[in-house]
């Protein structure tokens, strides 16, 4: 005990020991597993051939499977661009509300993105859905429209989906900064002469980029990565690396592929959050 | 065999990384005592407190509680307790519980926590709230729970870290003598550490002035204020003139010269001054005097010090008034005098004067 | 000042208070309808599951017809045991571990701690589909499979594959120990001293002081983990092999066959018990009252 005592290191460790060793196992390893795999040959019937190639890494480069990459960077931009465009004014408003007020819209916020993803994603299939879907069908019994619009299946739909899913979680980070920010800053601008909207800029928004920062990357990250959406809301049609990588598993039975796939998709993540990090980093500086 | 202190620091230091809170610090402090720890934030006071309950380890020396050496004692085993700055009430429990605490530990039986939590709760006045929550509590009511949550143990040692720091001024005078009074009543040994110049000469019996982990000097507050030992220790308490100089002699009588030329004699040099040394004259404000020319002629006295000036700016502050005063060599020293006669012909900008002092209140200090 | 100037200052000071309002008017507009793109789906979703017809397009009438139908699909019934079981499970697990490495970060400094640090953010960070094929390869070929843990569940015959288990213990911890931590941090440490001071040893100083003060914050991360487990999808879906489904597997399955009233049913059912969960840690943040709420999500 007395040992324990003077030795903080020792203590930390003992109460880190099963969670630490319980990740090394269920998380660490299968991690390494999927890196190794990438480096290996398909065997016959699923599984893997111990033979070390490249191939793998080369077919994620190939246009077929490239291009799905490259749709799905732009999935995840544009959902990025539009939460935040709906976010930030919704994180403003809430920050502006009386404080007795504020919680209950927090909580609000928060409701939804505490109910299922997937119940979320399904709503938007009854809604969008193109010959039974209620948007259509609604529009097309008040006489608005002759044909159905094409909601369902497509990109449309897909970005619709992430930024339904995922407007909670830009809205959160955003509104914490504006709601730490000193409300004397303002007056302050506006006493050194500054309009609203110039205050706003000035102020304000560098003051919030924190939380733009933080609420875009929870926000890319899953975008990118997404599956289930592309899978409802893509209607089979139109589909991004999450659905690629899953069919290596479920049908083709490509399990290295699948992992290229997966490592290369994660490392893109990395690199991308590296890159805003500096360049909001920069931006911060200059403003 | 040597007396036994309350509580002894021998020669301690304690280093944060490579920067040093506690720079070989020996305090003796006796028992029964009202002893102060009194500097500028960051001048190793809390440190050495925290060093005394038990919360951090010294990095070198030794510290004794009534004899006993503490070594790598935790807190929990030491026989002192501890007021903190932000009071520290357990938010969970009531403040019957908070006060209970302890005595818990140490598993006192129930019926006897029962009655001294009473006791301690009378003794702080603030009996009709056992039940509540901290939260429900004023400030100062903390402040007093917080008292007697340390106190209904019994410590030999009760260690204060600004306790009365988040008071507003009004009840923090009103809580200084309350607290000075209940010490005296429970005769318990109170190590208290303050920024507060003021708080510590009011309340203490003696006071050991820190900074940069250095203990500059201990002594009674009259001690301090009166005899600083150094440039810090005057600086640091009230209000003081330093007039730059250079040492002429050292004995049989001190003597200095100013910038301006002018000779005059100290009642006391710091240790290490040779003669040739450059130093600094410090005298307090109201120690001081301003004479008409021609009065100054007439004094004789060679134990009162004479130097030529001109008044650069007058402060009224109701029972005195402040006359900075430009003397010859340019520095400017703040004359204090009371406003006793309000038909005085009062001195004005510009005017030439003689600012006198008892050479037995000026010290030469090291620079 | 001329009359004219004043004129225009007077009409430019009404602009200024005109825009200032209408600012704030659509500002509140802008919060409205904001609120309703997030809540109109699930409420029409809703209402929905009460419609009198096979379709989910056109209002039919009102009738109950689907949750008796909902009520008697064994598969159903066994899917929400399952997700029940697996979620009860998995946060018990996953808010003992949160909570020792939430402790062990939070309160210690030791070489190699920001790798420890880090390893346990990258759950939370990879997205669930990686994470997903990750432990389904790492279970195929270690051998534990998806080896099923056979349990009588208040009378209902469970098989639910350890794989399962862990996974979940996985994604959880992470989450348990971010929302611990928060409140650890958050938490005065002068208040342990206190107690160390007040003669408690460590072990009374955890158990009469940390862990009370801790407590919001490790029913708030299990509140958490509990939700995040019902919900999750993916992970359940690649790492339970054939033929174990939770409601969100079976419901996935029945989206992909086409939309139905019972779909809906079975979504109503889903959302109140999430928004049950939300009232329970509402009702428990009033209750420790004091401002200590109790810290969920973010």
């Amino acid at each position: 005990m007395e040992r324990l005592r003077r030795h903080p290191e020792l203590q930390a460790w003992l109460i880190l020991a099963i969670p630490v060793i319980f990740l090394l196992i269920f998380f660490m390893a299968p991690l390494l597993i999927v890196f190794v795999y990438s480096f290996l040959e398909r065997g016959k019937y699923g599984g893997v051939e111990w033979v070390f190639t490249l191939d793998n890494i080369r077919r994620v480069f190939d246009p077929l499977y490239f291009k799905t990459f490259l749709r799905s960077f732009y999935i995840a931009i544009v959902t990025t661009l539009i939460t935040l465009g709906l976010g930030y004014p919704l994180a403003y408003f809430i920050a502006k509300s009386p404080p007795s007020r504020r919680n209950a819209l927090v909580f609000a916020l928060m409701i939804p993105f505490w109910t299922n993803f997937l119940i979320r994603t399904y709503a938007w299939v009854m809604l969008l859905r193109t010959h039974t879907g209620l948007i259509n069908v609604t529009l097309m019994n008040w006489g608005l429209i002759d044909k159905p619009l094409p909601l369902y299946g497509n990109d449309f739909a897909i970005i619709l989906g992430l930024v339904y899913g995922w407007l909670p979680v830009m809205v959160l980070p955003i509104y914490a900064a504006l709601e730490r920010l000193d409300e004397s800053l303002l007056e302050a601008a506006r006493d050194l002469y500054a309009s609203s909207s110039k205050a706003f800029w000035r102020v304000t928004w560098p003051l919030s980029i924190p939380g733009v920062v933080a609420g875009s990357m929870l926000v890319f990250i899953p975008s990118l990565g997404a599956f289930v959406t592309p899978a409802i809301l893509g209607g089979g049609k139109s589909i991004m690396i999450g659905n690629i990588i899953s069919n290596q598993f479920l049908g083709a039975h490509d399990w290295p592929f699948g992992s290229a796939l997966s490592m290369v998709m994660m490392i893109a993540m990395l690199i991308a959050t590296l890159i805003y990090f500096r360049w909001t980093k920069k931006s911060e500086l200059v403003t | 065999m040597s007396e036994t202190f309350a509580v002894e620091l021998q020669d301690v230091v304690k280093r944060f990384g490579d920067v040093t809170a506690v720079n070989h610090v020996s305090l003796q402090i006796k028992e029964g005592e009202f002893f102060s720890l009194l500097g500028p934030s960051g001048c190793g006071k809390t440190t050495s407190l925290r060093m005394i309950a038990g919360f951090e380890m010294p990095t070198d020396g030794a510290i004794y509680i009534y004899g006993e050496r503490q070594g790598y004692r935790p807190p929990n085993k030491r026989p002192v307790n501890t007021v903190f700055q932000n009071y520290a009430l357990f938010p969970h429990m009531t403040v019957a519980e908070n006060i209970a605490f302890g005595m818990q530990m140490q598993k006192v039986p129930k019926d006897e926590i029962k009655r001294r939590v009473d006791e301690a709760l009378a003794m702080v006045r603030l009996s009709n709230m056992a039940n509540r929550k901290p939260k429900q509590l004023s400030g100062g009511q903390q402040q007093r729970i917080a008292l007697a949550r340390a106190l209904v143990n019994r410590p030999k040692v009760l260690l204060l870290d600004e306790p009365l720091g988040a008071l507003d001024l009004k009840l923090r005078k009103a809580m200084q003598i309350e607290l000075k009074a209940l010490q005296e009543e429970v005769g318990i040994t109170f190590i208290y550490v303050t920024h507060d110049q003021e708080e510590a000469l009011t309340m203490s019996d003696r006071i050991a002035v820190m900074n940069n982990g250095i203990v500059h000097q201990v002594g009674d507050p009259e001690t301090i204020y009166e005899h600083p030992a150094d440039r810090f220790v005057a600086d640091f308490i009230g209000e003081t003139n330093f007039i730059p100089v250079k040492v002429l002699s050292l004995s049989p009588t001190i003597e200095v010269e100013l910038g301006s030329g002018e000779k005059v004699t100290a009642g006391w040099a710091e240790e290490g001054l040779a003669v040739g040394d450059r130093a600094v004259l410090s005298i307090r404000p109201e120690k001081m005097d301003l004479l008409e020319l021609h009065e100054a002629a007439k004094l004789k006295s060679n134990d009162v010090a004479r130097v030529r000036g001109k008044v650069a700016h007058l402060v009224y502050v109701g029972t005195d008034t402040r006359h900075s005063v430009t003397l010859g060599d340019g520095t400017e020293v703040v004359v204090r005098l009371q406003n006793i006669h309000i038909d005085e012909e009062p001195w004005e900008i510009g005017e030439e004067t003689i600012v006198t002092w008892n050479a037995a209140h000026a010290r030469v200090l090291k620079e | 000042m001329s009359v004219k100037t004043e004129q225009l200052q007077s009409d430019h000071d009404t602009w200024e208070r005109v825009k200032s309002k209408f600012g704030g008017w659509s500002l509140s507009a802008y919060g409205i309808l904001a609120f309703a793109f997030l809540y109109l789906p699930i409420v029409i979703l809703v209402i929905f599951s009460f419609n009198d017809s096979r379709s989910v397009s056109k209002w039919a009438g009102f009738t109950t017809e689907w949750y008796g139908k909902m009520l008697q699909d064994g598969q159903i019934l066994l899917s929400i045991w399952n997700s029940l079981f697996l979620a009860i499970v998995s946060t018990i697990i996953a808010t003992i571990l949160g909570t020792l490495v939430a402790l062990g970060l939070e309160r210690y400094r030791f070489r190699g701690k920001t790798a420890v640090d880090s390893m346990f953010y990258l759950p939370v960070i990879i997205p669930d589909i990686a994470m997903a094929i990750m432990l389904l390869l790492f279970f195929n070929m270690s051998g534990i499979g998806f080896t099923p843990w056979k349990v009588n569940f208040f009378g209902a015959r469970l098989a639910v594959p350890y794989s399962v288990i862990i996974g979940h213990v996985a994604f959880n911890t992470s989450f348990v120990a971010i929302v611990v931590r928060a409140r650890l941090a958050q938490m005065d440490r002068t208040l342990e001293e206190a107690a160390q001071d007040l003669y408690a040893n460590a072990w009374q100083t955890f158990r009469r002081v940390t862990l009370p003060m801790l407590m919001p914050g490790i029913v708030g991360g299990a509140l958490l983990a509990f939700t995040l487990s019902l919900d999750d999808f993916v992970i359940t879906f690649f790492t339970s092999g054939a033929g174990f489904n939770t409601l969100p597997v079976r419901v996935f399955g029945m989206i992909k066959k086409g939309v139905t009233p019972k779909i809906n049913a079975v979504s109503t059912l889903m959302l109140a018990v999430s928004l049950s969960l939300v009232v329970i840690s509402i009702l428990l943040s009033r209750r420790s009252g004091d401002g200590d709420s109790v810290q969920m999500g973010f």
